[in-house]
């Protein structure tokens, strides 16, 4: 165990400690990090709150194969010792000892796609990010990556054409050239376990799930978190202290997915982006909404056991997973339990989590042919927005053409995700047609009662509820 | 000037290296300021109690109103808007005590101990409350032309309505900062991330009590800006220098994100109504509007906006009769204040949106009305408040576009589309925008600049206009580089600066080019005529059989030469050293003032602009009626820059201006709950387009051989005209509403157009 954090930054590796009159804490953002820095002024704050992507940076880390995995994610959200065992890359870093630009730099220089400049750094890391690995320079690809950062000058179109160019031809740069050793220096730091006490502050990272159990119960307060972007606004933006902090994100057992005979288990560990790539085949419907899940910045680091646990009303995986019947696994130290989704939401941000008890899978059953399942977003912007409702969808059918089951859930509409309980009963045995989805959209908007909020009005929630029932038996009828 | 050059920070902006007010580097005496802001929209300020903040340690200064060493005041053109809170405060978010401290986190727990009894006061939060109990900001405006009542008696049809539109928040990047450092004496260095640096060196020298000569106000770049930094950025820098000159020590302020979008103005929401007549074709014969302003708590730039606002209640259109009537209303929000396109968007969507409805009365296309409108070149072309319109594209620009957007036929495909589609509807619309260049305040129509011309050969360039990444120091390079006839790389564009040339206007109006390039050139021709002179009198005494004339002379390509005698050619650094040698001064100042421009505001005519720029755009909608998403299929812009300085800078504006107007009119909403708190007061509520939001297929051309008399080279301002274009989003969406019962019926759009907005007005039709 050590006290300090290593990371390679400038192309060496950073030791950092935080003893008393260190000016950084185990909770000081790597952005605020490198604002303090006099060479590193590039990376920029436009919002804290992993909205805007101006403070991008790109985090290195190795991969089985003794290579590196590049993920553009937001300083904002990121506390320091998350550093730990990773090369840290910012926009002062891409140019070459000559002072080459990258090509990502030079196409958006030379395609106008810098005007008044802030937003370029994240930007440009986000490209660099995309760059950096095999995935396509198609236009869905290209929004995709830059679904995290805003630019509010140039409309967006000459660097949607940047990109273009750049990610068309991609090529070695110097980073691969200095990827090897890089991944070995990285192996090097990453062996050794973290544990940070200062004065004011404990983090620690587990290095097993065993280890996990046992600081549980050493620090009954601790604060459990693995990505970390819900938690970091505690403290960007209500400025908490989070004085015990127990980080699972190096934890093995909790980064697994695994396929078995009939189902697909997600350790809650693993990533937003991790688990569309497994959803894609298997279950569409989560891919589609994991893909309106936050920016690429934020599904790097966000977690699919953290979206759920946090149990936010407007959580966006959990409507989908609960249509999908997915059950969750959940251990204390020595025994474990599990249980259907829809038992472990409890109330507004709360579970059937006790003590010492730990969310460490999710289980989705793979869906016979019987089934539909439909899933939809309602946000006032398609990316980085925050469900104004959501719902997803299942439909079972017997032997005939009647359901057999229906399941119909909402998030945005309650305090907690929620069944439209009425318009699942009235389904049940009926046909799967316009006037019975009619009939249960209605139904839909007279059980529940939203508020009105920042997002939307109570009226709009209530109708658009209904809607997304009647535009699910579009989809499925074709009807346009 | 057509060879492309990119935006002279370019190369820093990609690789971090530019830098921003945040990126100065302090030394380890420096104090972050932060501000202490009222919780309520309007109170009386009973008791004010700050020992506990100051005495906390690493807290250097706590300051109250009481505190300001010289005038509580702040308001750049009416002075009602004070510095600090004294025994009340107007809107949620205004400033009452500063704090400064070793840490931001040192400030922010000392402010939490600040004790503030408040007794809260009724207060009017919106637009309709404060027009029901009569809180005018002042006296009511007025244009007219015409026998509008008499007119409107006699059309044949006529309609009335009314019209409101949003707020919308900046959203610059860089919120808004201020770095004071304290100099010998009462001298302060303030660099201040500000549309207008004379304006802030007058509110700090104000209200540190203090003549302007001792303040210098300096910004190299800001990090967007659109209007939220013509005014507001003097609170920020004000309130860093009282805590300056509190500790003398420097300090900087940077509004946090949320504080930002809390304390400062948007632009302004307008409710307008009016009554409208016209006829069987849809020629408008009269118009009545009344505009009616939402200020917030202060004056700000609100009448300007107003009235930028009324003049173009009339967008493209020629309209015989109108009256167009505007009032400020006073609100307690925060100061409503200058953004992009400052009242024009407010006036122009709401007229546009009159011919929309007279063209569904009258079941006609809206393009078709919108062309039998248009201002021509005989007889309709005088606006209501008297101006005459030279050069007007809008008639050739209206068959450029039409044929190149395919619009006609695309119409009929859109139709076509509706019939087939039930849940899905795509709609179509072209607006038109015809934009007033110049402050319509006259004397601020003023640039100065000053050149430096070195012995190497290299130049420096300052003028009065400031940098928020519209490219405008790119563009002064080219213009000094190219009357130098040296290269660019020998120009060096220098921060802002208020020693540099004083008494400057904010670089807002779009006028930033217009204004500074002239005065720029002004410069430069001064420098040009002493130095053709000494190298006249060089070459004539070189050889004694040939004689030079001094008008002869010419600059180009880093050379001085005789241009009837090409032997007589010497190198530009030759000339600047023979000027050097000769005693003669390489410094000159350059001014401009625009000529022939006044309006009278008694009687509401005049020739307020200098020229108008014009454009057009059309753009296709798809939305779902059930889920109230839309998706932007295409959008074809044709826009008048004349002779463009800089293409790509210029398109690069157009597409930034129409994003961010698509943004004001679909997805960008400002709410406030019923005790006056912004609950839109982060990224998280409060949306801009991201990129997603673009169009699918987005094509710009820039109109051709359409050189502008009278400005630099023949160009036309670009800042806010293409704002306008977003417009055509809004009636898109609108058409594809219309569509859902063949355009019979008028939709109830709301503005924005969010997707709650789209399904609520489908609802109408559906249900």
């Amino acid at each position: 165990m050590t006290q300090q954090i290593s990371f390679i930054l400038d192309g060496r590796v950073h030791q950092l400690g935080f003893e008393p009159g260190s000016p950084y804490t185990p909770i000081t953002t790597v952005l605020q990090y490198l604002r303090s820095l006099p060479n590193h002024k590039g990376v920029k704050e436009g919002c804290a709150e992993g909205d805007c992507g101006a403070c991008t940076v790109v985090l290195a880390e190795p991969s089985a194969d003794g290579k590196l995995n590049y993920k553009a994610v937001n300083s904002c959200l990121l506390f320091l010792p998350k550093l730990h065992g990773k090369q840290l890359i910012t926009v002062e870093n891409l140019q070459d000892a000559q002072g080459t630009l990258h090509p990502v730099q030079q196409y958006v220089a030379d395609s106008n796609g810098a005007q008044c400049g802030f937003c370029t750094p994240g930007i440009v890391m986000s490209l660099f990010g995309h760059y950096k690995t095999d995935l396509s320079a198609e236009r869905e690809e290209i929004e995709d990556t830059l679904s995290g950062n805003l630019c509010r000058c140039t409309g967006y179109q000459p660097i949607f054409d940047a990109a273009l160019k750049a990610l068309d031809e991609r090529k070695e740069d110097r980073f691969s050239q200095e990827e090897q050793d890089v991944a070995a220096q990285l192996k090097t730091i990453s062996q050794s376990g973290v544990r940070i006490e200062t004065t004011t502050h404990y983090y620690s990272f587990p290095a097993s799930l065993q280890e996990a159990f046992t600081e549980m119960e050493a620090h009954p307060g601790a604060l459990l978190l693995s990505g970390a972007t819900d938690v970091a606004l505690k403290v960007t933006k209500q400025h908490q202290q989070l004085p015990e902090i127990i980080d699972l994100s190096l934890v093995p057992e909790l980064k697994k997915i695994e396929t078995t005979g009939d189902m697909l288990r997600i350790g809650g560990g693993v990533s937003v982006n991790e688990v569309l790539e497994a959803a894609q085949k298997p279950f569409p419907a989560l891919y589609k909404i994991a893909k309106r899940f936050g920016s690429k910045q934020i599904r790097h680091l966000a977690t699919v056991g953290g979206n759920l646990a946090g149990a936010s009303p407007i959580g966006d995986l959990t409507p989908v997973l609960m249509a999908l019947k997915a059950r969750v696994r959940v251990m204390r130290a020595k025994e474990q339990r599990t249980m259907a989704l829809d038992d472990f939401i409890t109330g507004y941000r709360q579970t059937a989590l006790q003590e010492g008890e730990l969310l460490t899978h999710i289980e989705i059953p793979f869906l016979s042919e019987q089934i539909k399942i439909g899933a939809y977003k309602i946000s006032k912007r398609r990316d980085l927005d925050i469900a104004t409702v959501s719902a997803a969808f299942r439909l079972e059918f017997g032997a005939g053409k009647q359901i057999s089951e229906a399941n119909l859930v909402y998030g945005g509409m309650a305090a907690m995700t929620k069944h439209a309980r009425q318009a699942e009963d009235f389904l049940q045995g009926k046909e799967w047609n316009r006037t019975h989805a009619e009939a249960a959209a209605r139904l839909i908007r007279d059980e529940f009662e939203p508020i009105s909020d920042a997002r939307s009005g109570a009226d709009f929630r209530r109708i658009v509820a209904g809607n997304l029932l009647i535009r699910f038996w579009a989809d499925d009828a074709g009807t346009k | 000037m057509s060879s492309k050059t990119i935006h002279q920070s370019a190369y820093k902006h990609v690789s971090g290296a530019s830098v921003y007010v945040d990126d100065i580097p302090v030394h380890n005496q420096l104090l972050h300021g932060y501000v202490l802001y009222s919780p309520h929209a309007h109170a009386a300020i009973r008791s004010l109690k700050t020992e506990k903040a100051a005495n906390m340690p690493g807290v250097a200064a706590v300051l109250s109103a009481k505190d300001i060493p010289g005038i509580n005041q702040m308001g750049p053109i009416v002075h009602d808007e004070p510095c600090l809170a004294e025994d009340e405060v107007h809107f949620v978010g205004q400033a009452i005590c500063l704090i400064a401290a070793e840490t931001e986190e040192r400030a922010r727990q000392a402010a939490a101990t600040i004790e503030i009894d408040f007794e809260e006061l009724p207060a009017v939060l919106s637009l309709k409350q404060a027009m029901a109990v009569q809180s005018l900001m002042g006296p009511e405006r007025k244009i007219e032309r015409g026998q509008v009542q008499q007119a409107l008696k006699e059309a044949p049809l006529r309609l009335n309505g009314s019209f409101e539109s949003g707020a919308q928040e900046h959203w610059y990047l860089e919120t808004q900062t201020a770095l004071c450092l304290p100099g010998e004496d009462r001298e302060y260095m303030v660099y201040s991330s500000t549309q207008h640096p004379s304006e802030t060196q007058a509110v700090v020298s104000e209200v540190l009590g203090i003549p302007r000569h001792a303040v210098t106000v300096e910004i190299r770049r800001m990090g967007g800006a659109f209007g939220g930094k013509e005014t507001q950025a003097n609170h920020v820098a004000a309130w860093a220098a009282l805590l300056s000159n509190a500790t003398r020590r420097p300090v900087k302020l940077r509004l946090f994100r949320d504080d930002d979008q809390i304390m400062t103005g948007k632009r302004h929401p307008f409710y307008i109504r009016y009554e409208v007549g016209f006829d069987e074709q849809g020629r408008i014969l009269a118009l009545d509007v009344e505009q009616n302003a939402n200020g917030g708590s202060a004056t700000d730039l609100s009448f300007a906006i107003l009235e930028r606002a009324m003049f173009h209640a009339d967008n493209a259109y020629y309209i015989p009769n109108m009256r167009v009537i505007g009032r400020v209303w006073k609100t307690n929000l925060p100061s409503n204040t200058a953004f992009r396109g400052f009242g024009g968007p407010q006036g122009i969507v709401a007229m546009e949106n009159i011919i929309d409805r007279i063209a569904r009365q009258l079941s006609l296309d809206p393009l078709e009305v919108r062309r039998i409108n248009f201002y021509d070149m005989y007889k309709r072309d005088t606006t209501h408040y008297g101006q005459k319109i030279k050069q007007n594209h809008l008639p050739a620009m209206y068959k450029q576009l039409t044929a190149s957007a395919d619009y006609f036929e695309r119409r009929k495909l859109v139709e076509a589309f509706n019939t087939q589609h039930e849940f899905v509807k795509r709609g179509l619309a072209c607006t038109p925008v015809k934009f007033g260049i110049s402050f319509t305040t006259a004397f601020l129509n003023q640039a100065g600049a000053l050149v430096h011309v070195y012995q190497d050969g290299t130049v420096q360039v300052n003028h009065g206009g400031t940098e928020m990444g519209q490219g405008l120091h790119t563009k002064m390079r080219q213009i000094a580089a190219a009357e130098l006839g040296v290269d660019q790389d020998r120009i060096l564009i220098t921060p802002t600066n208020t020693s540099k040339v004083p008494n400057t206007s904010a670089t807002a109006a779009s006028t930033g080019s217009d204004l500074n390039g002239m005065a720029v050139k002004n410069a430069v021709d001064k420098l040009k005529f002493r130095m053709a002179y000494q190298v006249t009198e060089y070459f004539n005494q070189m050889d004694e059989q040939n004689y030079t004339l001094s008008k002869h002379i010419m600059f180009k390509n880093n050379k001085v030469f005789d241009a009837t005698n090409p032997d007589r050619t010497i190198s530009f650094e030759k000339a600047a050293q023979i000027c050097y040698f000769n005693q003669i001064p390489l410094s000159a100042t350059g001014f401009y003032k625009t000529p022939d421009i006044y309006f009278d505001r008694e009687t509401g005519q005049g020739t307020p602009f200098h020229y108008f720029a014009y454009g057009m755009a059309v753009s296709e909608v798809e939305i779902d009626l059930l889920t109230g998403q839309h998706t932007l299929l295409r959008t074809d812009i044709l826009h008048d820059v004349g002779d463009s300085v800089n293409p790509d800078l210029d398109i690069g504006q157009i597409q930034g201006a129409f994003v961010q107007g698509a943004g004001w009119c679909t997805m960008e909403e400002c709410k406030w709950d019923e005790s006056g708190h912004l609950l839109t007061h982060s990224p998280d509520t409060y949306k801009i387009p991201g990129i997603h939001d673009i169009p699918r297929d987005f094509r710009v051309q820039l109109l051709q051989k359409a050189p502008n008399e009278g400005t630099i080279r023949q160009s036309k301002a670009v800042g806010e005209p293409p704002f306008m274009h977003g417009l055509s989003v809004w009636f898109a969406i609108k058409d594809a509403i219309s569509s859902i019962d063949g355009h019979k019926r008028e939709p109830e759009l709301g503005f924005p157009a969010t997707n709650e907005a789209i399904v609520m007005a489908a609802k109408q039709f559906l249900d």
